[in-house]
């Protein structure tokens, strides 16, 4: 707080402009429990009816736990592996003696920043060759490598962070480079660790557009293309049910978010795109 | 002391004994070299395999007639009317076209062949060879016909099969390469020539071909002009007044209220970033769908219901701009505020007295601090809005009636996703293409944008 | 063990930090590297364990070569100034961790442990963790795990740099109680000079990548081989004035004072430009020379007084007495200054 300036201006007219976004959430959970009569929105009766579609699979879709399902491998995959592939290159640009390492960290600058979508068109057709269409490996594959630049950009700042001492004492020690890393360092950046895993799972949780057109239907579909399906299909409309599945949809992240927010906000601030 | 003295003993053995005694196990693994290239391999896989191919296979296929109708890998040789019209109308062979389309019947031994194959009785091959050998006929019918005036006259199931054989008609058939097609056509017209060979096989081909017709397409186009128009709107609009003015105005407010406000107000501001796409767009949708809460709302007012998101284009225009501004905003939001921050508390203290100081302080203190953060999220978001597409998809599709296609989303109606069916590869490629060098072209700028220098300080341990 | 450095030079780029710089330590000797900041000295340590790829020389443990060993192979034990403990294991753990990346018996690295625990006096705090420790024990652990696998050879770079006065003092003492009781040959980073001179055999001072003069302590106090190496040793330190050889003695520059030349430095020729070094404890009540000049300071050190003069031309020297109540600032003094004591450089620094 800065000196004895009133703030109470300034808390209302931000209470004003955060209204829809606030209003919006708030119904996004009201209207899944509740019915509320034409024209009106003050709900005047609890029910469950609108979260149906967990025991009960629509014609013509998956049921709700396979998509579910998919959406975990998904996103939990995605993380795995930009976890693991960030962790060693991060530690690569950080720490060690290799050859074009500058290289890699500039060409590592610009994925982060380039605009990977562009080139789904190319990754499209190139999927659809290797005959890994409509399949979750070639999604989690791509959106691994997408989101991979991001995870070794973050992943070089935590080992930045870790005190160069620290390593030569290991290797005096006796330790290999790689010893070191596993042993000494790694333990050190745990933290960074989880933060982006979670950040990466959260990416994959959400993702829309990639397995929308990389594997939209069948087995590999996921709960963002399942949702988007169904508000997309103009004989079933039903507000009250698209919301229910939206905040089963959602549930995790809001979870994920409350507990972990303040780990999450430097990530989402550090750039993310969007 | 005992541990000392121990100690003492060991520090004067010689060293080959001592390390026999502690073997170390080190191979390559203990080279930077050696571990770091292992390291990097995984990363320089995926770049490979999701960013330089598709970089060089956009540019490739940008150069293509590819559709879903010719297939990625290639395609095959198939005549069909349509094709020989082609022939006709484009290569002026109207006659080679008519003889090629015709039904034909020739007795050659490669039909004699195929009916000893099947069996048929010696002594009418024989006939049929002795007395037909070398003949064409125009239509079954006159086969047929002389067929049963051979001495062994053969009953009329038998005639059917034989002249079956004889069939050398290219009408409607495939040929899986241009040779078997050539040797095809030269069964029945043996004096072909190369021109007219080059041009059979380029009617029928039904794979994509090399072509630059992609890109005079996009700049002869009025659906380009009107499409970039959009996208630079779109862009600026959204940049302008959401990812920098007002992610500032939520960054210099929120310094300003108590920490527990603020952070209330900030996560807020977090939820649309935070939320699926999906779920996200679909509360705007809640809110101005005609059964939504703004028609129900304003209807108490004696405003006429309407789907607000997509009755004008203005309207269209607002919700698009409004849905991407509000999860751009918070990137810049979390960004300003930790610049705020850094700045010393002394300058403010010095500066405040009362309300009036708080746009000097704005002014003079803050605004200056924020130059280079604002410069990054410019450039950072400029790239992103560029090529976004999930909100738009979501949100209007690019409607109504096209008002707000911008060009990412133009790839994805052009090339992954459209009505009509046939989607367009190559064009979508060459649309991407326009994308993709732009993206390079402002990384590099962000590249610049950054102390580069600074963050590649030379690794301390030289091993 | 002998560590010998032959013409060793080092550079990062075209930036060359040392050149053809000859070192020998002494089997079980303890030498102090003292020097100025950034004149190399972590270099060399860096190059000693393996850390830096020497740009030339050689480098030898005994009469093995391990110019192009592998730090992991060369078995030195390093502590490094901010100690770097591993900040998430115990302080038995730390300590372990050389003996378990040997593969050495759990039961033999318990042994080994507690033992070594013993010898630095930690053994209550094995079971804690570094962040939970004192800056002083922090030190032992990090001599315990430095020294528990037997280095041929403990580095020490600025160890006691991070601890508070009092602490220095005690960790002073009991590193050289720890090196010589284990009998291991030491090297101390430092550029503390009566760090240098209180804990080690010997003292290797450096400037600008270069060793000047290796010599006892005692040895180089008394017998300063450049203006350098006398500017660094001694506190309060020596003060230098400008003068010019003159019909075989010295006269001071602008000023109405005459030396003889001592009888340790060769007589200069008429007229060479010449630096003097007097030593606070050489100018007082005693001497066979005298200098004139005013009391322009007086710090007061209990025990015994420090006096600032200042000669006619400004210079100013310094002098160190028993606490004397005849002296007031602005007396001017005539004080006596024994002309074997002073030290003579040439303009570029040499002893003359
Ligand atoms: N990696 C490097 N690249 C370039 N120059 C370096 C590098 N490391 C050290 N130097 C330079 O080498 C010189 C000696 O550095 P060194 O660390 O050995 O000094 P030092 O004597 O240990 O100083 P201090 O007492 O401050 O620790 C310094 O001028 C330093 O700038
Ligand atoms: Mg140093």
């Amino acid at each position: 707080m800065i000196g004895h300036l009133r703030t109470w201006p300034i808390v209302l007219a931000l209470t004003i402009v955060s209204a829809p976004l606030v209003l919006m959430y708030v119904f996004l959970f009201v209207d899944t429990i509740s019915n509320a009569p034409a024209g009106s929105f003050i709900p005047n009766e609890f029910t469950l009816e609108h979260w149906s579609f967990l025991w009960e699979t629509r014609p013509g879709r998956p049921s709700i736990w396979r998509v579910t399902l998919n959406s975990f491998l998904f996103a939990t995959s995605t993380a795995a592996l930009v976890l693991v592939i960030s962790s060693m290159a991060g530690y690569v640009l950080s720490r060690l003696n290799v050859p074009g390492r500058t290289y890699f960290l500039a060409g590592v600058m610009v994925l982060h920043a380039f605009p990977a979508i562009t080139l789904i068109v190319a990754i499209f057709l190139v999927l659809q060759v290797v005959g890994l269409y409509n399949t979750l490996i070639g999604v989690i594959l791509v959106k691994a490598a997408i989101d991979m630049p991001l995870g070794i950009w973050l992943m070089k700042g935590f080992y930045d962070t870790v005190p160069w001492e620290i390593e030569m004492a290991g290797i005096q020690d006796g330790a290999s480079r790689f010893t070191v890393w596993r042993k000494l360092v790694l333990p050190q950046v745990k933290p960074g660790i989880f933060a982006l895993g979670l950040f990466a799972f959260l990416l994959g949780w959400g993702e829309f557009i990639l397995p929308q057109v990389l594997a939209p239907s069948g087995n590999a579909q996921v709960l963002s293309v399942y949702l988007a399906g169904l508000i997309a299909d103009d004989n079933n409309f039903d507000m009250n049910m698209f919301k229910s599945v939206g905040l089963f949809y959602m549930m995790p992240v809001l979870i994920l978010f409350f507990v972990f927010q303040n780990r999450l906000m430097n990530i989402y601030g550090g750039g993310s795109k969007g | 002391m005992n541990a000392s003295r121990d100690i003492a003993e060991s520090a004067r053995t010689p060293i080959g004994v001592r390390a026999a005694q502690s073997r170390l196990h080190l191979g390559w693994l203990s080279s930077s070299k050696g571990l770091g290239i292992l390291f990097l391999l995984p990363a320089v896989v995926l770049v490979v395999l999701f960013f330089l191919m598709p970089v060089a296979l956009t540019g490739v296929f940008a150069f293509t007639n590819m559709t879903t109708a010719t297939g990625i890998t290639g395609g095959a040789y198939q005549v069909s009317p349509g094709t020989l019209r082609v022939l006709t109308d484009r290569y002026g062979m109207g006659e080679l076209a008519e003889r090629l389309g015709q039904p034909t019947y020739v007795v050659d031994e490669q039909g004699l062949a195929a009916l000893e194959e099947k069996g048929i009785d010696k002594n009418i091959i024989d006939s049929l060879r002795d007395g037909l050998l070398g003949k064409t006929y125009a239509s079954r019918r006159e086969l047929e016909r002389d067929i049963r005036g051979l001495p062994d006259r053969p009953n009329t199931r038998t005639v059917k099969s034989i002249s079956e054989e004889f069939s050398r008609s290219l009408a409607n058939a495939r040929f899986s390469s241009r040779e078997s097609l050539i040797a095809a056509a030269e069964a029945i017209d043996p004096d072909l020539t190369d021109e007219e060979k080059e041009a059979l096989a380029a009617s029928t081909y039904t794979g994509w071909t090399w072509t630059t017709e992609n890109f005079r397409r996009l700049a002869s186009s009025p659906t380009t002009r009107q499409v970039l128009f959009n996208t630079l709107f779109f862009v600026a609009m959204t940049l302008v007044i959401f990812n920098t003015g007002y992610a500032m105005v939520l960054a210099i407010a929120t310094h300003y209220i108590p920490d527990r406000p603020a952070g209330i107000f900030r996560i807020i501001w977090f939820l649309p970033r935070i939320s699926p796409v999906v779920i996200y767009v679909l509360l705007w949708k809640w809110l101005a769908w005609d059964t939504g809460f703004l028609s129900a709302f304003l209807s108490n007012f004696g405003v006429r219901p309407r789907n607000w998101m997509l009755d004008t284009a203005t309207n269209a225009w607002f919700f698009v701009i409004v849905i991407n501004g509000f999860v751009g905003a918070s990137m810049g939001m979390v960004i300003f505020a930790s610049a705020i921050k850094a700045i010393p508390e002394s300058l403010f203290h010095a500066a405040s007295v009362d309300g009036a100081y708080r746009w000097q302080q704005i002014r003079h203190i803050i605004l200056p601090q924020l130059k280079w953060p604002i410069l990054f999220v410019t450039c950072y978001q400029t790239l992103s809005l560029l090529t976004s597409i999930d909100q738009t998809l979501l949100a209007t599709n690019g409607g109504p009636g096209g008002a707000t296609e911008v060009w990412s989303l133009w790839i994805y109606h052009t090339a992954l996703n459209n009505y009509a069916g046939n989607l367009q590869y190559g064009m979508g490629a060459a649309m991407a293409l326009v994308l993709v060098v732009i993206g390079i072209v402002l990384s590099l700028i962000y590249l610049r944008l950054f102390n580069y220098n600074a963050l590649v300080a030379k690794p301390r341990i030289e091993l | 063990m002998r560590i010998l450095l032959e013409h060793f030079s080092k550079s990062f780029g075209a930036v060359k930090v040392i050149e053809d710089m000859t070192l020998e330590i002494k089997d079980g000797e303890m030498l102090a590297l003292l020097g100025p900041s950034g004149c190399g000295k972590s270099t060399t340590l860096f190059a000693i364990c393996g850390i830096h790829r020497v740009t030339s020389g050689r480098i030898l443990f005994g009469d093995r070569d391990v110019t192009n060993v592998p730090s992991q192979e060369r078995n030195v034990g390093v502590v490094f100034q901010s100690y770097a403990l591993y900040p998430h294991m115990t302080v038995a753990d730390n300590i372990a961790f050389p003996l378990r990346i040997r593969k050495m018996p759990e039961a033999e690295v318990k042994r080994q442990v507690e033992e070594i625990a013993g010898l630095v006096h930690i053994e209550g705090l094995l079971g804690r963790r570094p962040a939970e420790l004192s800056g002083g024990q922090q030190q032992r652990v990090a001599l315990a795990r430095a020294l528990v696998r037997r280095p041929n050879v403990l580095l020490l770079d600025e160890p006691l740099a991070n601890l508070d006065a009092k602490l220095r003092l005690e960790m002073r003492s009991e590193i050289r109680r720890i090196q010589l009781e284990t009998g291991i040959t030491a090297i101390l980073v430092t550029h503390d000079q009566v760090e240098a001179m209180s804990m080690c055999d010997r003292i290797a001072i450096m400037n600008a990548g270069e060793i000047i003069q290796i010599a006892t302590p005692q040895e180089m106090y008394r017998n300063p081989r450049t203006a350098f190496v006398a500017g660094f040793l001694g506190n309060p330190p020596i003060a230098f004035i400008e003068a010019e050889a003159r019909d075989g003695s010295l006269a001071v520059k602008n000023a109405d004072i005459r030396l003889p030349v001592p009888k340790n430095a060769t007589v200069p020729p008429d007229g060479t430009p010449v630096i003097i070094g007097i030593r606070p404890e050489s100018l007082g009540t005693e001497g066979d020379a005298t200098i004139r000049g005013r009391v322009s300071f007086i710090e007061t050190q209990g025990r015994e007084n420090l006096y600032d003069i200042t000669l006619e031309n400004g210079s100013v020297l310094r002098s160190i007495q028993r606490v004397r109540d005849d002296i007031a600032l602005d007396d001017v003094v005539e004080w006596k200054v024994r002309s074997d004591d002073i030290f003579l450089f040439a303009e570029n620094g040499e002893r003359l």
